[in-house]
C-alpha cells in the first residue's frame, strides 16, 4: 500500500517535471544553501504533531535567523514542547534551546542557476525540563556540524543535507541525512505568488547502536508574497529501527516563514 | 550667385545647429539601466536583489525577470549610478553581475569579477 502510494507520488512529480517548471522556494524539511530573502533568512515557526505507538507530542519551534553578512548567518531556535505519553499526564514547556551559524563555502552562479554549498554548526543546550516523565528535553549538550548543498535552476531544485550530531551524557551520536526535490505548480512571476510541491526524504542513523530511520516527506508550500509563505507536510516512516513501542506512525507539519530583517 | 551662397550657408548652419542640438543632449532624466545577473534562480533571491538596489539613491521602477536573469531600473532626474556601484550591489545581494547596459551601451563583466 505504501509502495503504491510512493510510486504514484513519484509519477506525479515526474509529470510536473515534464511540464514548465521554474524556480521554487526552500524545502520544508531539508536545509537550503541559499541564505537570501525568505529562502534562507525568514523567521520561521511551525507546528509539528508527532504520532507514535505509545505517545503523541506537539512541538512548535521558533527559528530566528539573521544574516550578519551575505555569506554568514547566525540564529537561534526556541522550541515549545508538549508531550502526552500513554498512561501519563501531559507535560508542556520550553524544550532544548539551540543556536546556530551558517557560512557559504562555495558558490557557482550561472544564467538562471546556482550551485551552493553551506557549512553549518548548531549547539543545543539542555534547557528542557527533565524532572519526571515525560521529559521536555534531552538532558544533554548536542553539537551538530553539517553541510548543505543545493543545485537550483529556473527549472528545478535539488537539495541535500549531511550532518553529524555529537551528544553528551553517553547518549548516542547520529548521522543526519536529508534530500529534497521541489517543483512549482503555477506559472512563475515576480513578485511571487507560487504553489510548490516537494518530495523529501529525512533520515537519521544512530552510529552507536547501528539503527537507521528513514522517512518520506511530501509537502506543499504556498508563497503568498515577497515576505511570507505557508507550508505543510507529512513524514511517513519507510525504515524504522527503534525500541519496542516507540515506532512513529506519522508526523504532520504546518508552518509559516516571514521575512522581518 | 550670392543668393546661392547665402542659402547654402544658411542650410549648413541649420544642419550644424541641429546636429549640435542632438549631441549636446543632457544626461537622460530617466536613464534606463539593465543588469544581467547570474545565480538568480529563486523568487526570494529576486527580493534580496530588489532590496539591495532600493538602497541606491535615485533608483526607481525596479523590475526583475527571473527567467532571463535581468534586473532593470531607472534613475530619477539628475541622479547617477556607476558601473562599480551596480557591480558591488549585485555582489552584496549574493549574486554575480554579468553585464550592465546603460541606455543601450553594454558593459560586459569578465567572469563576474568586480
Amino acid at each position: 500500500m505504501k509502495s503504491n502510494f510512493f510510486r504514484f507520488f513519484l509519477f506525479l512529480v515526474a509529470a510536473f517535471i515534464l511540464k514548465n517548471v521554474h524556480a521554487q522556494g526552500p524545502p520544508i524539511y531539508t536545509g537550503t544553501p541559499i541564505l537570501l530573502g525568505l529562502e534562507g533568512g525568514g523567521v520561521r515557526t511551525f507546528g509539528k504533531y508527532i504520532s507514535k505507538e505509545n505517545a503523541s507530542a506537539y512541538v512548535q519551534p521558533f527559528v530566528v535567523p539573521y544574516n550578519v553578512m551575505t555569506k554568514f548567518q547566525i540564529g537561534g531556535i526556541v522550541p515549545f514542547v508538549s508531550k502526552s505519553p500513554e498512561g501519563l499526564e501531559r507535560k508542556s514547556g520550553i524544550g532544548d534551546v539551540a543556536v546556530f551559524a551558517k557560512y557559504l563555502l562555495w558558490q557557482k552562479d550561472g544564467s538562471g542557476k546556482t550551485f551552493r554549498v553551506l557549512g553549518s554548526i548548531k549547539e543545543t543546550f539542555p534547557t528542557g525540563n527533565t524532572d519526571g516523565m515525560p521529559t521536555l528535553g534531552s538532558n544533554a549538550y548536542q553539537t551538530q556540524i553539517g553541510l548543505t548543498a543545493g543545485y537550483v535552476t529556473t527549472k528545478f531544485g535539488i537539495y541535500g543535507d549531511l550532518g553529524y550530531n555529537i551528544t553528551s551524557n553517553n547518549l548516542p551520536d547520529n548521522l543526519i541525512y536529508n534530500f529534497a526535490f521541489g517543483v512549482p505548480l503555477l506559472p512563475q512571476k515576480y513578485p511571487p505568488k507560487q504553489l510548490n510541491l516537494f518530495l523529501e526524504f529525512t533520515g537519521t542513523y544512530d552510529t552507536d547502536n547501528q539503527r537507521n530511520n528513514l522517512f518520506i516527506a511530501p509537502g506543499v508550500q504556498f508563497i503568498a508574497g515577497r515576505r511570507v509563505l505557508f507550508e505543510s507536510g507529512v513524514q511517513l516512516p519507510i525504515v524504522q529501527n527503534v525500541s519496542e513501542g516507540q515506532k512513529t506512525n506519522f508526523i504532520f507539519l504546518f508552518g509559516t516563514r516571514i521575512l522581518i530583517f | 550667385m550670392k543668393k546661392i551662397l547665402f542659402l547654402a550657408s544658411l542650410f549648413t548652419f541649420m544642419s550644424i545647429a541641429e546636429l549640435n542640438a542632438q549631441t549636446n543632449i543632457e544626461p537622460s532624466k530617466n536613464q534606463q539601466v539593465s543588469v544581467k545577473v547570474d545565480g538568480l534562480a529563486c523568487p526570494f533571491c529576486a527580493y534580496g536583489l530588489e532590496k539591495k538596489f532600493k538602497e541606491i539613491e535615485g533608483v526607481s521602477d525596479i523590475k526583475i525577470d527571473i527567467d532571463k536573469g535581468v534586473l532593470t531600473f531607472q534613475m530619477i532626474d539628475g541622479k547617477e549610478v556607476s558601473e562599480d556601484q551596480i557591480r558591488k550591489q549585485v555582489k552584496y545581494a549574493g549574486f554575480t553581475p554579468r553585464e550592465i547596459t546603460f541606455s543601450g551601451t553594454k558593459v560586459k563583466i569578465e567572469d563576474g569579477k568586480s
